[in-house]
């Protein structure tokens, strides 16, 4: 019984500190330069509430987007894919790959995604 | 830290800052402006009219080359003749009294009482409030009941796994597409990539309902026609010449 407060508060700090220093391993390249910039707040307030609510996020604008032609830049999944891509040797990496922005988390909490099975994986614009 | 500041540098910073927020300030309204953020209205509705007479050959093959160059299909590898898609073709009628043989461009016709949306179980078929038939593709279970109810034969299945897609045309194996009137285009306020192509008056795209737009006028004035009429289905995309 001692030991529980003592597992309790290691309990928190796993969950608090999951994503390791409040950074994320691949950010991908624009997100990073916004990020150093200081300016990644202006497009992610909340940075809890965009990992917990983008999926919701993004289900909401697709159907605005699709039915409405709603074609703001925010929550789309284009305007995701753009920012976070990573570039090597010249080249966009599919955002889908491993070990890039969407696949590290959702490799690590099990969830497959078909976004990718119709979406484009990179920003269009050439390098 | 301390410097001083004195006057000359002071007035330096502060011009070049001020330019510095104008110019991003002026970048967010351009931006704002661009985007829609207001949904479609079925105050409008597009349309095209498409004149046989001034469409050559060679225009309509270029009105499906640029069909293919926008959206990004026409590559597919694996698929056969039957199962390749086909958002646009290019169609021969022979009229079997006279002889007489017009070319025309076919593509979905975006009824107004679209036979594909009736018959989708999934809701996937959708027409927007301004009269764009389309294909909601994270609903699509690709069933092809859209594609036997169209009278037009204008939807594809995709048989086989895609990657490099157009940004504006997602596109994925097992669902079901056709054309979209170019809709990532016209809520831009753009036209339809094919009408672009031709460019000219024998393809006119614009707002059926406007009595001032050019496509309103032109209908008052000539003969058109819609294919097979006898359906009642008031398509959008309207022919003369035929």
């Amino acid at each position: 019984m001692r030991h529980f407060p003592i597992i309790l508060l290691a309990l928190m700090f796993t969950s608090v500190f999951a994503h390791g220093n409040d950074g994320h391993i691949n950010l991908g390249d624009k997100a990073t330069e916004l990020k150093e910039e200081g300016k990644s707040r202006d497009i992610h307030p909340s940075l809890a509430e965009i990992r917990k609510m983008h999926p919701e996020f993004l289900l909401h604008k697709r159907d605005q987007t699709l039915r409405q032609g709603i074609r703001s830049k925010r929550n789309s999944l284009k305007a995701c894919v753009d920012c976070h891509s990573s570039t090597k040797n010249d080249e966009y990496l599919p955002i889908n790959a491993p070990e890039q922005f969407c696949s590290t988390c959702h490799q690590k909490v099990g969830t497959s995604l078909d976004c990718f099975a119709c979406h484009r994986t990179t920003p269009e614009e050439e390098l | 830290m301390t410097k001083k500041l004195n006057r000359r540098d002071f007035i330096k910073n502060t011009t070049a800052n001020t330019v510095g927020v104008a110019s991003i300030a002026s970048g967010i309204s351009l931006t704002t402006f661009a985007a829609s953020e207001n949904p479609v209205s079925n105050k409008k509705r597009w349309g095209m009219l498409i004149d046989t007479n001034k469409l050559s050959e060679a225009n309509i093959e270029d009105m499906v080359n640029a069909c293919q160059e926008e959206h990004g299909w026409g590559n597919e590898k694996y698929s056969t003749g039957e199962q390749k898609p086909d958002w646009i073709k290019k169609v021969k009628v022979k009229d079997k009294a006279t002889g007489k043989i017009d070319s025309l461009p076919l593509m979905c016709q975006h009824c107004e009482q679209p036979p594909c949306v009736d018959v989708c179980p999934t809701n996937a078929s959708v027409k927007r409030e301004d009269g764009i038939v389309l294909v909601d593709k994270h609903l699509c279970i690709g069933c092809r009941y859209c594609m036997m109810a169209c009278p037009y034969d204008s939807r594809s299945f995709v048989h086989e796994n895609l990657s490099n897609q157009k940004a504006d045309t997602p596109r994925g194996k097992g669902t079901v597409e056709a054309c979209t009137m170019c809709v990532h285009r016209v809520d831009k306020g753009e036209v339809p990539a094919c009408v672009e192509a031709v460019g000219g008056d024998g393809v006119i795209f614009g707002d059926l309902y406007d009595a001032n737009s050019k496509i309103n006028k032109t209908l008052k004035k000539i003969q058109s026609t819609q294919i097979r009429a006898d359906l009642n289905l008031n398509t959008g995309v309207r022919y003369s010449g035929i």
